[in-house]
Formats: structure tokens, C-alpha cells, sequence
């Protein structure tokens, strides 16, 4: 658990240290970036130094250093386990195989299709809620995961559309149709473990990715891959203690109720230093005008706040500065979240404002690769660990500029997904 | 002739229908007084009028269908694709702006004209059509924002005229208060709008009187629709970004906001202004639960209660309740020699 902290010489020179630091990051993450897209391209990281040996259950316990950076900030951010470091490698690793692209987007597009391949295997991706460019991109990177098995013939995805009674439904109807695999995100947490059990005993493999957390991995279901969330709040309060030293703070959370959000609140809060005081506790849907209105409630009672806690990044830049506008109140205030949206990079860059502080994770939608590669290893007999972990390290925007230029505003620059094919699903 | 005993119990029959939002609306800035003075100060304002501003444009929608004994539950959808449209249309651009508004509009008009035959010539049930319609064209929505909106970001003409703040006070609200005036005067004192309430309230009625019953209702829907996508521009400017659950919010708040202001389910009679003050009641009543600090749980309990007793004293339970005790009243005026005692 690290926070990259900025030094006391970086915060006097800030200005000259942090435009050089953005400049050189943005500069290797733009060549990485254009180097990783093109259909028929092989990936230059293909030819870089890679980590990781062995192999077995059909996989290379291998990646590509380049690749893991792009994706996890440090190549050496991997699972501590290592059984669960080699899943992690051996599904990270699968990004720089070459995939159909043009048959990717079309059943990104029609939310699933028939891989062409003639292989056995049908693999679910399914959700209560998918809406959301953040959903959107997980689909796509499970999408190109799954065209790297030539084992499988079908891809199917479903997302309730925030209905619970229908994502327990698209669950039973998968059941149904004996698929192969299911990688689900639970956005109702322990409300989907009845089916999530049920899928288990009918051998289907079920593993969830973005530390979709439901009661019992391991039994009654496969795996949980992410960040430990316990682990994300404690930096969030780290940041906090450091950042804001004392005053008011508020929690910003999605669904009631969902396991990514619990998670870090309940860690973060006992972590906070004494003299910090969490005021508000509100879900917002990962909506952002819902973000606007909670953002404007609070600051209506606490309009000298010094803190935000949250997962989305984007939503955060669009509703929390559009109600700091309205309200006329100076955004002067630390941010950690979890997402490295580019567009909530390029809002903080444009507001060009030294008392604003931002700190981000990954968005992790490169996690689903390993949940899908986990059930797949488990389909071959592999014992799989019920959590895969990944260890967190917050960046500082001053210092890793989340706003890359080339890619779409609603995309994150960490996702393994080619930017050829990102401008694809998101032209302009 | 009427006498004026009988003019003045109708009043007052239709008065009570529309009084208790107002008075509703009094408590609850009274209550806020009390226990949470924040939500009256000017940065919970800046949310509350241009948000209650949206809702009471789509509102405002609603209400026309609901005086024809009609429901829609279309405003999401149209909403939805307003928004995206506007950004799709313009491709972020100023100068295409107006036709962006121009495709938004259209669509609100397009779609609230389908409800209109669908429920008005076909005789469809508006619950379970309007529904469809709206499911389908949010799923259009949907596939046009992820196919054709090269952006989520919406013109900045627009976010730059939503931003203005004219006297203070964000033009949004401005801009609402006077569709809603323009929409009360049209229904109060023309002869279109007199008749447009005719025919809600007594569709047969009507029919006989020579009035186009079935025109009326298509009418009602196109109105709406056209309004619904008033609120999505008025929303797409304030918001900015066009995100996914764009427009999600106005399923049922401005069915409550209508309900709550009086109007009467059954059709025929309704209040613009009524229906304005209830939408700001309601979002004012969202603002200052939160600003109370009650657990999400607890915001909706209280929310839904907040409804519940809306509903109870509101509409044709009160305007019954008061006819139930003035008749006699009018009654005993025209009959003074009934309270005399012979005995």
C-alpha cells in the first residue's frame, strides 16, 4: 500500500517540476498508447522486456513490462499471491495477443456475437448496470479477452439496466443456457449471491472483477478479482491526513449498498486522523448530476469543505465543479478517487488551480481480463485463490497527468484496449 | 344564471383542489427554517431553482396528458434522446446549435405525436403504450449516443447562456417561469385552452358540444412531448455533459409533482402554477433531506411519506370534502326558511 507523494522541493518548484513530469509521462503514455492501437499492428511492447515464467492450464504466466505499466502505473503491481500473480500475468498478458478488432466492435456494439471460431465455449459478461463509458469499456476489454481463446465460440452480455428483479433474471437465463464462464460486476452485492451460488452449482464458473465483492469467494463463487477496497481507503485517509490535516470531508458512493463503495468507506473512516470529520455519507449512482445535487447539498451546509471521497473520476469533474460553479464557491479542495479518466484530468488541467488536489487509482477495467482468464483457468482444472489482489498506489495528477491527449474524454488512459479501437467505439 | 352562492362554492371547491401545495410548500420552507436553515441559503438556491425549474417544464408535459385522463411515461426516453440529439445534431458546435435544438424539439414533438394517435385514435392504454414508446426510444438513444455523438459535451453557446444568472437568479428559472405563465394564460383565458380543459373534464360532454375529443388528446401528447424536450435543453445546458442516465430522473417525479399540485387523475382540471409550486416543492424537499444529513434510507422514507400526504390532501379528496360541507351551506342560503324552527 504506497501513496506516490510529492515532495517538499516539487511542492516550492512545483509549477516548472510538475509541467516537466506531466510533459514526459504524457509523452511516454501517448507513444505507448499509439504504438498499442491498429488491428493488424503488433504491439511494440511485444518486443519490450516482459515479467513472469512458466505457464499451465492452457496459459503463459507472462506479460509484457510495457503493458503492465500502462495499465497498472507499475509493472510490479501485481498480486502478491502467486498463484494469483500468474493468473494476473497470464491475463494481462493475453492484451498484446492480436484479435479481430473489427469483429470486436460489432459485438461490442450488439452486446455479444459468435466469435467465428467454431469453439464450444459460450462466456457471459453480465451486469446489473452497464450504462456508463466505465461499463462500456469493461465490455469491450472482456470482448477482446475472449477473442484471444479460440476455445470459445459464443460471446454473450447483458446489463439489467439497474433492475435487480432482471439481472437476477439475465443470471438464471444464463444457467439456462449452460454457458461456459460468467464474469458479472454484482451492483446489488449480496442481493445477486443466490444466483451467483446457483450458477456455481451448476459448474459454471463465476468471477467477478473491479472487487465486486459478494459474501463468500471461493465458495459461492469463483473468484473477486481488484484492489483490495479496505486497502484503497486507508490510502484515501492517508491522503486525506496528509492532504487536508483537519476539517470536513464527505463520502461520495454509487449504488446503495455496492460492495466497491462500502468497502473503502468503512476502511477509510477509522484511518482519518482525529481532527478530520467525514460530514456526509450520500450515494450518487455514479450519475453525475445525481453527483451535483448530493455535491450541492453538502455544500450548501459545509461550504468550506476541504475533501472528497469517491470512485468516479469523470462524474466527479462533471457534477461536483458544475455545483461548485453554481454555488459560487472556489473548487479549493483535495479529491481521491478511483478512476483515472482522461476527462476528469483535462477538467483539472483546465482549471489550472494550485489549491486543487486530485488523487487517482486506476479505473482497473484491465481487471476483467483476469476474472475472464481465472474462469477460464478454472474450466481446465486450475485451483484458483478466491481473491486476486492488486496492491494500490494512488497517483497524483500534479505529478501523472491523467488527461492523455488522443484519447476520448470518457475513456480511461489505463485500459488495455487499443486507442485505434477506443476512437472506434468513441468517434472524434 | 348562476347564483352567486353556487359561483362561489365552485370557486371554492376548485380553490381547495390547488390550495394545499402552497400551503404545503410554506410549512416545509418553515420547517427548513427550523431545523435546516442551509437549504434556504443562496448555494442551495443554485441547485434547487434551475433543477425544480426542469422538472417543472416536464411537469408542466405531464399535466396536459393527465387532464385528458392520460399518463406518460415517455419523458425519460425523450429526454434522453433530446440531450443526445442536441450534441449529436451540433456536433459540439455553436453554429449548428439551433438546428441541434431544432432535432430535440422535433423529437419531443415526433414521439409525444405517436403516444397521441397510439392513445387518442388507437385507444391504447397510455400506462403500458407511452411506456413502450418511451423504452423504445431510450433504446435508440442509447444505441445514437454510442454510434453517432461524437461528444457528450454539449455546445458552448449553451452551457454558456444555462450559466447566466440574470438578477441573481440562474436563467433556467427565468426561462420557466415563463413557459409555465405562458402555459397558464394559454389554458385560462383562450378559448383553445378553455376548451382543451372541456374536453379532460367531460370527454362525452364535449363530444356533444361539437368538440373534437380524439384531436384534443393527440394534441395533449404533442404538447408534452414538445415540452419534455424543452426540459432536455434546459437540462442538457446545466448539465453540460450528456451522460448515460441522462434524463433517468423524470419517470415519475414529474408524475408526483402533477399529483401532488391538485390535478385531477380522472382528467379535466389542473393548475400550471399549482404544478410549478409542486415541483418546487419537491425538489426543495430533496435538497433539504439531504441537507438534514438523514441516511439515504431515510431520505426515502420520508420522501415517499412526503407524497403519500401530499396526495391525501390534495385533489379530489379535499375539492369533495369542502363540496360535502358547503352544500348544506348553500342549501340552507337558498332555503332560509328551513332554519326555522317550528317546533
Amino acid at each position: 500500500m504506497h501513496v506516490r507523494k510529492e515532495p517538499a522541493a516539487r511542492r516550492k518548484k512545483g509549477p516548472v517540476l510538475g509541467v516537466l513530469g506531466v510533459v514526459v509521462l504524457a509523452a511516454a503514455l501517448a507513444l505507448a498508447a499509439t504504438s498499442s492501437g491498429g488491428t493488424k499492428v503488433t504491439n511494440a511492447a511485444n518486443a519490450g522486456p516482459t515479467i513472469g515464467k512458466g505457464g499451465g492450464f492452457g496459459e503463459v504466466y507472462k506479460a509484457n513490462v510495457a503493458t503492465l505499466k500502462k495499465t497498472l502505473f507499475k509493472a510490479t503491481l501485481l498480486p502478491k499471491n502467486p498463484t494469483a500473480r500468474n493468473i494476473a500475468l497470464a491475463g494481462l498478458g493475453r492484451a498484446d495477443i492480436k484479435v479481430n478488432y473489427d469483429l470486436a466492435l460489432k459485438c461490442w456494439k450488439n452486446n455479444g456475437c459468435s466469435t467465428g471460431t467454431g469453439g464450444k465455449l459460450t462466456v457471459a459478461y453480465i451486469e446489473q448496470f452497464g450504462e456508463n463509458v466505465y461499463r462500456q469499456m469493461s465490455k469491450m476489454e472482456f470482448i477482446l479477452q475472449a477473442l484471444t481463446y479460440p476455445s470459445v465460440g459464443k460471446i454473450i452480455y447483458k446489463s439489467a439496466h439497474s433492475d435487480l428483479n432482471q439481472g437476477i433474471a439475465d443470471f438464471k437465463a444464463a444457467i439456462a443456457q449452460h454457458v461456459s464462464l460468467i464474469v458479472s460486476y454484482p451492483d446489488y452485492g449480496d442481493a445477486m449471491l443466490p444466483v451467483m451460488r446457483e450458477a456455481t452449482q451448476a459448474g459454471i464458473p463465476v468471477a467477478t472483477y473491479a472487487w465486486g465483492y459478494v459474501t463468500g469467494p471461493g465458495t459461492n463463487y469463483l473468484t473477486v478479482v481488484g484492489e483490495d477496497t479496505c486497502a484503497l481507503g486507508k490510502v484515501y485517509a492517508y491522503v486525506m491526513n496528509t492532504q487536508v490535516k483537519s476539517g470536513d470531508i464527505a463520502f461520495l458512493g454509487g449504488f446503495p449498498g455496492n460492495p466497491l463503495s462500502l468497502g473503502w468507506q468503512t476502511c477509510e473512516k477509522p484511518a482519518l486522523n482525529p481532527n478530520i470529520h467525514v460530514v456526509a455519507t450520500e450515494p450518487t449512482n455514479w450519475d453525475p448530476s445525481k453527483v451535483q445535487q448530493v455535491v450541492a447539498g453538502i455544500l450548501a451546509k459545509h461550504p468550506d469543505i476541504k475533501g472528497w471521497s469517491y470512485e468516479y473520476g469523470l462524474g466527479m469533474a462533471q457534477g461536483a465543479v458544475a455545483a461548485y460553479k453554481a454555488a459560487g464557491i472556489p473548487f479549493n479542495t483535495v479529491l481521491t478517487l478511483r478512476t483515472d479518466d482522461v476527462g476528469m484530468g483535462c477538467t483539472f488541467d483546465q482549471m489550472n488551480n494550485p489549491k486543487l488536489k486530485m488523487f487517482y487509482y486506476t479505473s482497473g477495467n484491465s481487471q476483467i481480463r483476469v476474472a475472464f482468464t481465472a474462469a477460464m483457468m478454472k474450466l481446465k482444472g486450475a485451483t484458483i485463490p478466491p481473491k486476486i489482489v492488486f496492491p494500490i498506489e494512488l497517483q497524483n495528477q500534479r505529478v501523472r497527468d491523467s488527461c492523455v491527449k488522443g484519447y476520448p474524454q470518457e475513456a480511461s488512459a489505463t485500459s488495455l484496449i487499443p486507442l485505434s479501437l477506443l476512437h472506434r467505439m468513441y468517434p472524434g | 344564471m348562476k347564483a352567486p352562492g353556487q359561483t362561489f362554492i365552485a370557486s371554492a371547491v376548485v380553490a381547495a383542489r390547488f390550495l394545499p401545495i402552497w400551503l404545503a410548500t410554506g410549512v416545509l420552507a418553515l420547517v427548513a427554517a427550523i431545523f435546516a436553515p442551509d437549504a434556504l441559503q443562496h448555494t442551495s438556491w443554485a441547485y434547487v431553482l434551475p433543477y425544480m425549474t426542469i422538472l417543472a417544464v416536464a411537469a408542466l408535459g405531464q399535466m396536459l396528458v393527465v387532464m385528458h385522463a392520460g399518463i406518460d411515461l415517455s419523458t425519460p426516453g425523450v429526454i434522453s434522446f433530446g440531450g443526445n440529439l442536441i450534441v449529436g445534431v451540433s456536433v459540439g458546435s455553436d453554429h449548428k446549435l439551433a438546428l441541434g435544438l431544432l432535432a430535440c424539439l422535433g423529437l419531443g414533438a415526433g414521439v409525444g405525436l405517436a403516444n397521441g394517435i397510439l392513445v387518442g385514435i388507437l385507444r391504447l392504454n397510455p400506462l403500458i403504450v407511452t411506456l413502450a414508446v418511451g423504452q423504445i426510444v431510450l433504446a435508440w438513444s442509447l444505441r445514437y449516443s454510442r454510434e453517432v455523438t461524437n461528444s457528450s459535451q454539449v455546445p458552448e453557446a449553451l452551457s454558456s447562456w444555462a450559466a447566466e444568472k440574470p438578477l441573481g437568479i440562474s436563467v433556467i428559472f427565468w426561462t420557466g417561469a415563463a413557459i409555465t405563465l405562458v402555459v397558464a394564460l394559454l389554458l385560462r383565458y383562450t378559448v383553445v385552452g378553455r376548451r382543451f380543459q372541456a374536453v379532460g373534464a367531460n370527454p362525452r360532454a364535449a363530444w356533444m358540444a361539437g368538440l373534437h375529443v380524439r384531436t384534443h388528446v393527440v394534441f395533449a401528447y404533442t404538447a408534452a412531448g414538445i415540452l419534455y424536450s424543452s426540459a432536455a435543453i434546459l437540462l442538457a445546458g446545466i448539465r453540460i455533459n450528456i451522460d448515460p442516465a441522462f434524463g433517468a430522473a423524470y419517470l415519475l417525479a414529474p408524475i408526483a409533482a402533477v399529483v401532488i399540485a391538485g390535478a385531477s387523475l380522472s382528467g379535466g382540471l389542473a393548475s400550471a402554477t399549482s404544478t410549478w409550486m409542486a415541483a418546487l416543492a419537491l425538489t426543495f424537499l430533496t435538497q433539504m433531506l439531504l441537507i438534514l444529513g438523514l441516511s439515504t434510507a431515510m431520505q426515502f422514507i420520508v420522501f415517499g411519506a412526503a407524497i403519500i400526504v401530499g396526495m391525501m390532501v390534495s385533489g379530489d379528496r379535499v375539492a369533495s370534502l369542502l363540496g360535502r360541507v358547503l352544500r348544506p351551506i348553500e342549501g340552507q342560503a337558498r332555503n332560509p326558511e328551513m332554519n326555522v324552527n317550528t317546533s
